[in-house]
């Protein structure tokens, strides 16, 4: 099918720029009265296809047929093929060359452009890879030392004791899982470029989840949900896009000091769901703004104490989530105290019905 | 030590498995454990257990190949251990038959609850309409005969419709219906815009029932993946 969708873009893209500049030809020819220009026209014509075109197929195929249309029709004799003529074979030789080298270029150029991206790509993932690396350790810390000092001593521990190194074990695992749950994510994106796979999503079937899943991390976290009363369904990866509020409801409980109220808003503006996480906390200042989405601030100024961790992976997950969605996410500080992250996905019309 | 009800669990990892004796045992239930597909299938065959808990990711056998292999033989309880983010085995898995899934990692209480829910389950085997005429669940009480529901005595108006969703899950209480096989048996013929449709009437049975997001009591939501009546009372959903 990708194949076939190319083989038309490219064929087609050829067809009607070599025909326009065939049309240039014959306007140039009986504007000046000369044939002079035509072969430098048609040179560029083959060019420009080459240089647009995947491959090398497109630009040969025009090639040759420009050299075939310019004996043919533009040089003497008119409207005969006559290839014993010296001029007639060299030309045809140069419009050959010209289309090899310009698609060789177009081809490298191409390269290149892919092995940027690629770079930047791989640059992404170190980042990621570093951060997470840099965080598995505490907790891994934790959890291991711990479950060492249980082995060795259960005996000659004390009931609080035990009870704190217990808890210490739970609380770190529970975060490692929700790191896991963020790389698993982005993994779920990246694999071979596959594009993800909306479904439509009940609003407060999502919301629902969302808040199951918070309550089982943070028991006493209150949170206000103000959703229209009506039937939304937003098509979206569902398991993804849960992971983008509760890493945003997450970094709120964990970072927005002196936060009384948490609260999800969700409106429809136009064909859009608009997502809004609010608290009342203390804001975020301007540097860290700038950068909260590619968790670079974190890594380089991150102080390594237990509460700071994560919140760069967990922010920088959420917009390539929402991004690989075709939203938009952004945060500002409100008037009122605290901050709000809002985000926004289409809700196309249901194909069906 | 005959009474208790027996836990079949197949699962390679040893870890996991420890895990599972240990909450399992101290929780009054009598725990076999199988380490392969193989050794899984020899033992469901010779133990008949009450409930299978069984890890999809088998070294020899595919976990979904083995829920067919029981459900050939039998109509026990199968909880599946899954991962988070697979709806599509979770979704491969309830339509071949097992009664639910357990996304891993997952807590003890979580385990339990959905243990407790799978075994009492299975009274309604099959599908079969409870002898009692009656579904009770907290203050939800389903009068199958007058086809009435009330909750905290007070009856609730639903559509023929709505009413139908709610007495298939009550009659499967505790196990998962995918989006799938609750169209097929409330509307008998499904198209592109069913589950749309069953959404929408979920999304009107819930305001109803009077319940909010992150507070259902009575409906579970299983996103991506379908319904399920509660069946826990000592579940910790308050």
């Amino acid at each position: 099918m990708k194949k076939y969708w190319s083989f038309l873009k490219n064929g087609v893209f050829s067809i009607v720029v070599w025909l326009a500049f065939f049309v240039i030809s014959v306007v140039v020819e009986n504007w000046l009265e000369t044939n002079t220009m035509v072969p430098a026209i048609f040179a560029l014509a083959v060019f420009l296809i080459s240089l647009y075109t995947d491959g090398y197929i497109y630009g040969i195929l025009v090639s040759l047929l420009s050299v075939l249309v310019l004996n043919y029709a533009f040089t003497f004799p008119f409207l005969k093929f006559n290839f014993s003529i010296p001029e007639n074979l060299i030309s045809a030789i140069i419009m050959l060359i010209i289309t090899i080298l310009s698609s060789a270029l177009a081809t490298k150029i191409k390269n290149q452009e892919k092995m940027k991206a690629e770079t930047y790509k791989e640059t992404m993932r170190a980042n990621l890879l570093r951060a997470v690396s840099h965080d598995l350790r505490t907790p891994l810390t934790t959890i291991y030392g711990c479950s060492c000092a249980i082995e060795e001593k259960l005996d000659s521990l004390s009931k609080e004791q035990l009870q704190q190194l217990i808890q210490g074990i739970k609380e770190d695992s529970q975060w490692l899982i929700g790191m896991v749950e963020n790389l698993l994510s982005v993994t779920r994106i990246d694999t071979d470029g596959v594009k993800i796979v909306k479904t439509p999503t009940v609003l407060e079937e999502l919301i629902d989840i969302v808040l199951m899943r918070f309550k089982k991390r943070y028991p006493g976290q209150k949170i206000f949900v103000d959703i229209p009363e009506e039937f939304i369904s937003i098509p979206m990866d569902a398991v993804l896009i849960e992971q983008v509020i509760v890493n945003i409801l997450e970094n709120a409980v964990q970072h927005a000091t002196g936060m009384t109220k948490l609260e999800i808003k969700v409106f429809t503006r136009g064909n859009q769901a608009v997502f809004e996480i609010r608290d009342d906390g203390c804001g975020i200042d301007k540097e860290r703004m700038e950068n909260i989405f590619t968790g670079y601030f974190e890594m380089k100024e991150a102080p390594v104490d237990h509460q700071k961790r994560s919140m760069g992976i967990g922010l920088s997950v959420c917009s390539t989530i929402i991004r690989a969605h075709g939203g938009r996410i952004s945060v500002e500080n409100r008037k009122e105290g605290g901050c709000v992250f809002r985000f926004m996905l289409d809700m196309e019309e249901e194909e069906s019905e | 030590m005959s009474n208790l009800h027996k836990v079949l669990v197949i699962e390679d990892e040893q870890n996991i498995c420890n895990f599972l004796r240990t909450v399992l045992e101290t929780n009054d239930y009598q725990v076999l454990i199988a380490n392969s597909g193989g050794n899984g299938k020899t033992m469901f065959l010779s133990h008949n257990p009450d409930l299978v808990i069984l890890d999809l990711g088998l070294p020899d056998i595919d976990g979904t190949e083995l829920i067919k292999v029981i459900r050939q033989e039998s109509e026990v309880p199968i909880i599946v251990l899954s991962a988070r983010s697979n709806e599509k085995d979770k979704v491969l898995s309830l339509d071949l038959g097992a009664n639910d899934y357990v996304t891993k990692p997952f807590g003890t209480e979580e385990l339990l609850a959905r243990v407790r829910a799978a075994i009492r389950s299975n009274r309604f085997a099959g599908g079969v309409r409870p002898a009692s005429q009656r579904f009770v669940l907290q203050d939800l009480v389903i009068n199958y005969d007058a086809r009435v529901i009330t909750i905290e005595k007070k009856e609730i108006k639903l559509t023929q419709t709505e009413y139908n969703i709610v007495e298939l899950l009550s009659v499967h209480a505790g196990r998962v219906l995918t989006y799938a096989e609750i169209v097929k048996k409330v509307w008998g013929y499904s198209d592109s815009g069913s589950i749309k449709k069953l959404q929408v009437n979920m999304a009107n049975i819930r305001k109803k029932f009077g319940e909010k997001p992150g507070e259902y009591r009575y409906i579970l939501n299983e996103l991506g993946v379908g319904y399920r009546m509660n069946a826990d009372t000592e579940d910790s959903t308050e």
